[in-house]
């Protein structure tokens, strides 16, 4: 399956331990300017990805290309595609890469953000980006790790 | 019929035995990296407390969370009182015990807790000697090619 992610760690232990054997996975798409350009923090985020397991560091305006070529080849649609902010998110699905569903995983609290999970805390901003998503008709899965339960707070 | 869907939905206990607060916060990171868990429990041993109290407090931990495919216990020190209580119960329990937890142990025991014991035991095992990389020099070689 497909998992399309918020998550301002992008790969960490959740992703790793619960959502790769989850998804079943053959590729890991970073999606964040600034990683798209530091190469230590890339060897240092997917060192601990299993190798059968590929992992790639692209910028968010790079998405839908991306996605297009890795999706021509069905075997492929396996894949985690992470985002850091909504609004990354936001850009990517406006410029073309069309997804169904977007999972929040975590976002983390900061004054002036409004907590709607214990993993997720949003901004007015990123509650704007994600509305819009949803009228576009993106459905919105607020789970951290896999087993949590779907609740759909907006 | 019935009977044997619970037994389908069993799972293997997990139990942490180790000194002190150790296992219970263990536990509690487990639980950030893979969520709430269910069946599984800590018990810290209290060097001041008594060997038959302490014993009986593993025990218990034991009994409430055996579901009839057994019991894996996780210990800290190979050869310290936590794991030597926990081998005297291998008796009267169906327990295995595997003693020098760490994180990824844990979270290998959680993942596949519907596994026979000694299948899961072992894949435990493994799991916490594959965690242990000296992942500087593993980055050190990355950089280099």
């Amino acid at each position: 399956m497909t998992l399309v992610r918020i998550d301002n760690r992008l790969i960490h232990g959740q992703i790793i331990e619960t959502w790769l054997p989850y998804t079943g996975a053959k590729n890991v798409v970073v999606a964040n300017d600034e990683l798209a350009h530091d190469i230590l923090q890339q060897e240092i985020m997917s060192l601990a990805i299993p190798q059968a397991v590929k992992s790639s560091f692209v910028t968010v305006d790079e998405v839908p290309a991306i996605i297009t070529k890795l999706f021509s080849n069905p075997g492929e649609h396996d894949s985690i595609i992470l985002f850091s902010s909504c609004a990354d998110a936001r850009r990517a699905f406006d410029s073309g890469f069309d997804f169904h569903v977007l999972n929040i995983g975590n976002v983390h609290y900061s004054p002036g953000k409004r907590q709607v999970s214990p993993s997720v805390a949003l901004s007015d901003e990123d509650e704007t980006c994600l509305r819009h998503l949803n009228r576009k008709g993106v459905e919105l899965d607020f789970r951290c790790v896999p087993n949590d339960p779907v609740q759909v707070r907006f | 019929m019935v009977a044997k869907t619970d037994k389908k939905d069993a799972v293997i206990g997990v139990v942490l035995v180790t000194h002190g607060t150790f296992g219970e916060t263990l536990l509690k990171a487990a639980e950030t990296v893979m969520g709430p868990q269910e069946n599984c429990l800590a018990v810290g041993v209290d060097v001041n407390k008594g060997v038959d109290e302490t014993l009986e407090s593993v025990r218990n931990a034991i009994h409430s969370l055996e579901q009839g495919k057994g019991v894996l216990a996780l210990t800290d020190l190979f050869g310290g009182s936590p794991t030597t209580m926990s081998l005297s119960l291998m008796k009267s329990e169906n327990l295995e015990v595997i003693t020098g937890v760490n994180l990824p142990m844990v979270v290998a025991a959680i993942q596949a807790r519907s596994m026979k014991l000694p299948e899961l035991a072992e894949k435990v095992m493994t799991a916490g000697q594959q965690g242990i990389k000296v992942a500087g020099a593993m980055l050190r070689k990355k950089a280099k090619k």
